[in-house]
């Protein structure tokens, strides 16, 4: 069985009288373990997918699964558990909270997973070492570069042991060197056995993925296998 | 998220926002401190009529006075022999519910010493032992006249304090028992002198070595000034010669006041005593009965009043508390829809995000709440060093938990409408939000 499985599935916005139909008919299959990119200019529906694969949002009509769950209809603690234990996401801008230090983001999901605090940070402790932010743990994001908020929005995504893990634009905010360092850290992920799925307009960081999903108005129009 | 995440991260919220969060505290600040100290002084007045009432003989006591007759009885007025000895024997033979009885006559004359002295006018009651317990005695010297002393006449005196030291000024009254005075010439061995009675304030003041002002009305003046000898004597010495046609039992009382044994029959009580009076004032209303009800009423419809206010000054600053707390929470959230947004992507549920900011906004009123407690202490301890009066205001558990009670509720009120709000924030939204 599929890790992701999407039949049909439209997301329609509304906006007055307008109707944007931000995704319009997606069938997509994606299986445990792939590495997969999704590609496309700005406006074509790329985030809207994301949020959609990601259980931030249900689809519009259509079907979808995701972990062996169908999640066209659920609701929002449903939707939330699914972020919690089944998925991680990395954003471009970091989304780090800048009153707690790094431990205590990396920690923040365990919170919401019900975890017991020793319990939390000797696995927020373990995981930040595994980024190599095992000496920062004490800093706030203000006193990172953006390369360790990256590695720590990384750290907080794997915190859960999610089997899904996502990107978007994750290096839009690097400089070059430290983005390909970024992307080394995913590759290594994906090695580990996670599902890794990035969303980027970049062609060079798409070809660096296994699975190439080009979008364009709502829909698929390409789809290249490395 | 659990409970004690939710308190971390309330207090953490707090802490970082120290000035807004002092602001937001203050209506609940006053709010508390203004309910406990309204509570605290009500309940001070309380105490302290209470206590004053019960020196004074409390409820329990009530004054058989006399009256005009009802027009329709004017004719049969004379047939009533008024207030005497009699209706004193017969309330105490035939009215259970009154445990004592305190006839007295009073005489205005002279009481001096022995050897010379200027005489001063004074004046002399003539009681049996009951007024003693009626007028709630205590003896500080010797002993206060018994049965045998009113049955035998016998020529003794008890002397309040005033006029002991009046008479004797470096003597203490130990030192008085089996001394004479004179009372309207004749002799008088003095066997007991009186506690000496003050307001709880001025024997403070005393202690403390402050001068007692003399302005002041003292409700104790007169039973300090008492000079009491046996009923018996009072008549046979003094008022048989200058009212020859009276018996001791028909002689008019210049006052009756009776006591009730059980307050919880006082209606029954009182009935009793008019029965009995019916009869020996043969069916005259030529009396009535003055209770201490009015009084009690007239004071706590005035303590109401000051608690009505007070709790009135702290309903609104509560409630303005309440407008300040959510206020500063529906701003808060405006601040944090961003990082609502980042929990809630990383798996918070709406009821995590409610939950967070209904706690932050309990701690911050719960906070609020003790600062208020703490403040409502250093203001009952400048009220106390003000207030002259024996109603020293009074903290209760009571109030204290009342007023937990009431800041936690604040909390919760104005927490749930922010807190609703922010759980219901969309978290692709959220997350863009700028
Ligand atoms: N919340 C929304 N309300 C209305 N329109 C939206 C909303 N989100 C996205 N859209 C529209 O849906 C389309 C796809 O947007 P998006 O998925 O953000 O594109 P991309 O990430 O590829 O740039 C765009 O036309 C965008 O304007
Ligand atoms: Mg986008």
């Amino acid at each position: 069985m599929s890790l992701i499985s999407l039949q049909g599935v439209t997301k329609v916005y509304r906006v007055g009288e307008q109707e944007i139909r931000a995704l319009d008919g997606i069938d997509l299959r994606i299986e445990e373990g792939e590495f997969v990119s999704i590609i496309g200019p700005s406006g074509s529906g790329k985030s809207t997918l994301m949020h959609l694969l990601g259980c931030l949002d249900t689809p519009t009509t259509g079907r979808m699964e995701i972990c062996g769950r169908e999640l066209s209809g659920a609701g929002s603690s449903e939707l939330a558990r699914m972020r919690n234990r089944e998925i991680g996401f990395v954003f471009q801008s970091f989304n780090l909270l800048s009153r707690l230090d790094v431990l205590a983001n990396i920690e923040l999901p365990l919170i919401y997973s019900g975890l017991p605090t020793n319990e939390r940070k000797e696995r927020a402790r373990k995981v930040a070492g595994e980024v190599g932010l095992g000496d920062r743990l004490a800093n706030r994001p203000s006193q990172l570069s953006g390369g360790q908020c990256q590695r720590v929005a990384i750290a907080r995504a794997l915190v859960n042991g999610p089997r899904l893990v996502f990107g978007d634009e994750p290096t839009g905010n690097l400089d070059s060197a430290t983005g390909l360092r970024i992307l080394d850290i995913f590759e290594e992920l994906n090695a580990a056995g996670k599902t890794v799925i990035l969303v980027t307009h970049d062609p060079a960081i798409a070809a660096r993925t296994r699975r190439i999903i080009e979008i364009c108005d709502g829909r698929i129009t390409k789809e290249t296998l490395r | 998220m659990n409970f004690i995440v939710a308190i971390q991260t309330g207090m953490r919220e707090i802490g970082s926002h120290k000035i807004r969060s002092a602001l937001s505290m203050l209506g609940i600040i006053l709010g508390v401190s203004s309910l406990i100290s309204t509570m605290a002084l009500t309940r001070g007045m309380e105490e302290g009529t209470r206590t004053f009432m019960q020196q004074l003989g409390g409820l329990e006591l009530v004054r058989v006075v006399d009256k005009e007759p009802s027009a329709e009885l004017f004719e049969f007025a004379v047939l009533s022999p008024g207030r005497t000895l009699r209706d004193a024997e017969a309330i105490q033979a035939n009215a259970p519910l009154i445990s004592h009885v305190s006839p007295e006559l009073i005489l205005k004359t002279t009481v001096s010493l022995e050897n010379g002295g200027d005489p001063e006018r004074r004046s002399v009651t003539g009681v049996i032992p009951g007024y003693f317990v009626i007028g709630m005695h205590a003896i500080d010297a010797g002993r206060f006249l018994t049965d045998l002393d009113v049955v035998r006449g016998s020529r003794c005196v008890v002397l309040g304090s005033t006029v002991a030291a009046e008479l004797w000024p470096a003597v203490p009254a130990t030192g008085l028992i089996g001394r004479r005075v004179l009372i309207h010439g004749s002799p008088f061995e003095v066997v007991g002198v009186l506690d000496r009675y003050e307001r709880e304030e001025d024997k403070r003041a005393r202690a403390e070595g402050r001068k007692v002002s003399s302005r002041r009305w003292d409700p104790f003046r007169s039973k300090n000034q008492a000079v009491l000898i046996p009923f018996a004597t009072m008549f046979h010495e003094f008022l048989s010669g200058m009212f020859p046609e009276d018996s001791m039992h028909s002689i008019k009382l210049d006052a009756m006041p009776v006591r009730i044994g059980d307050l919880t029959r006082f209606p029954a009580a009182l009935e009793q005593v008019r029965a009995v009076l019916q009869n020996t004032h043969r069916g005259v209303d030529d009396f009535d009965l003055e209770t201490r009800e009015d009084w009690f009423d007239r004071v706590e419809s005035s303590v109401r009043a000051a608690r009505l206010s007070g709790g009135l000054i702290s309903a609104i600053s509560l409630v303005v508390g309440a407008i300040g707390i959510m206020n500063i929470m529906l701003a808060s959230i405006s601040e944090r829809v961003r990082e609502i947004g980042i929990r809630l992507a990383i798996g918070a549920r709406p009821s995590d995000i409610f939950l967070q900011i209904l706690v932050e906004s309990v701690l911050v009123s719960l906070i609020g709440g003790l600062l208020g407690i703490g403040a409502s202490f250093g203001l009952v301890e400048v009220l106390k060093s003000i207030s002259p009066t024996e109603n020293v205001p009074i903290i209760s558990a009571g109030g204290v938990f009342f007023s937990v009670a009431f800041a936690l509720g604040t909390g919760l009120l104005s927490g749930i409408y922010p807190a609703l709000k922010a759980s219901r924030l969309d978290p692709i939204t959220a997350l863009r939000y700028e």
